[in-house]
C-alpha cells in the first residue's frame, strides 16, 4: 500500500484540509469502509422513507455494500484506492486495469483503467431532500483524478471508462469525458470513456470537477 | 507502489514478434502487455474455477465459442 497526500474542503469552513489518499486497499479495509458507512446507510433510508422520497430521488448509491466488494480485491486486475481525512474513510474507488479496453473508435481494443465503483462517505453525500449537505467536498473528483493517473501509471495514457449512474452523469460530462452511450448489459447506464487526449486536457486544465 | 521482483523470460521469436506486435497494437510496452496477460489468465481460470464459462460473441451476438482453458 502507498499514500500521497492530497486535499479536501471542509463545507463548514471551506477550508483546505489535509488527507491520505492510499492506494493497494486490503479487502479487510473495505470492510472497514463498510462497518462505518452501513449504518450511515440505513440511517440515511430510514429518514427518506420517512420522508415519502421516491426511489429515483434517493442518492443512487444508497444500496451499495463495500464489505461484498472486497474478495474482488483477489484478483490481481482490481485494485482499490481510498481517502482519508481526520482518522476516517472519506470516499473509496475500485478500479479494474485488464478486462476492459476502450470502445472509441480511434483507440478501440487498447486497454483502460475501468473505474467500476466510485462512492465519498455517505456524510458527505449532499442530499437536499433532507437538508444534508457534504461535510467535505471534492472526494469524488479526487477519486476520479486519482483513475486518470492510475490509467497513467498503467501506461495507458489516461484512458479511463466508466459506467455512471444518472446522478452522476453531468460530473463525467464536465470533466470532459466522451458518452459513448447507454449499455444493455449494464442496466442500462450511460458508459463514458476518456481518451488520452481528453485525460491529458483533463489533467492540465488541474484534474478537477 | 507494490514491490516488484525481476525474472528473465526466455520467448521463442515467434513468441517475441507477437509480443512486440501486441505491444505495438496496445500501445503498451513489452512488460505492460505480460502483466496484462497475466491479471486476465488469472481472472479467467477463477472465474472457471467458479463455474463460469468464457464464450465470443459476433457482432450480432448471434454465434459464441466457448473457450477452455
Amino acid at each position: 500500500m502507498s499514500e500521497r497526500r492530497v486535499e479536501l474542503i471542509r463545507r463548514e469552513d471551506n477550508a483546505f484540509v489535509e488527507a491520505t489518499m492510499l492506494d493497494g486497499l486490503a479487502p479487510e479495509d473495505l470492510l472497514l469502509i463498510e462497518r462505518v458507512w452501513g449504518p450511515q446507510r440505513l440511517r440515511l433510508l430510514e429518514k427518506l422513507l420517512r420522508r415519502g422520497v421516491p426511489r429515483k430521488e434517493r442518492p443512487e448509491s444508497l444500496h451499495w455494500d463495500w464489505g461484498l466488494k472486497s474478495g474482488e480485491l483477489r484478483l490481481l486486475e482490481a485494485k482499490g484506492f481510498g481517502v482519508i481525512c481526520q482518522d476516517e474513510w472519506q470516499g473509496a474507488m475500485l478500479v479494474r486495469t485488464a478486462s476492459h479496453f476502450t470502445q472509441l473508435e480511434e483507440d478501440k481494443g487498447k486497454p483502460l483503467v475501468y473505474g467500476d465503483y466510485i462512492e465519498a462517505a455517505p456524510w458527505n453525500w449532499r442530499v437536499k431532500v433532507l437538508g444534508q449537505e457534504s461535510r467535505f467536498m471534492g472526494v469524488g473528483s479526487i477519486l476520479f483524478r486519482e483513475a486518470v493517473l492510475e490509467s497513467i501509471r498503467e501506461g495507458f495514457h489516461g484512458r479511463l471508462g466508466l459506467h455512471a449512474l444518472p446522478q452522476a452523469e453531468s460530473f463525467y460530462e464536465t470533466a470532459g469525458m466522451t458518452r459513448i452511450g447507454q449499455d444493455p448489459d449494464k442496466q442500462d447506464l450511460v458508459y463514458f470513456e476518456f481518451t488520452r487526449e481528453q485525460a491529458q486536457r483533463f489533467l492540465g486544465d488541474g484534474g478537477a470537477v | 507502489m507494490a514491490r516488484k521482483r525481476t525474472m528473465t523470460l526466455n520467448l521463442t521469436e515467434a513468441e517475441m514478434e507477437a509480443l512486440e506486435e501486441l505491444a505495438r497494437k496496445k500501445e503498451l510496452s513489452k512488460t505492460a502487455v505480460l502483466r496484462q496477460a497475466l491479471r486476465l489468465y488469472q481472472l479467467v481460470a477463477l472465474r472457471l474455477e467458479n463455474g463460469d464459462k468464457l464464450f465470443f460473441e459476433d457482432e450480432e451476438k448471434k454465434q459464441a465459442e466457448v473457450m477452455v482453458l
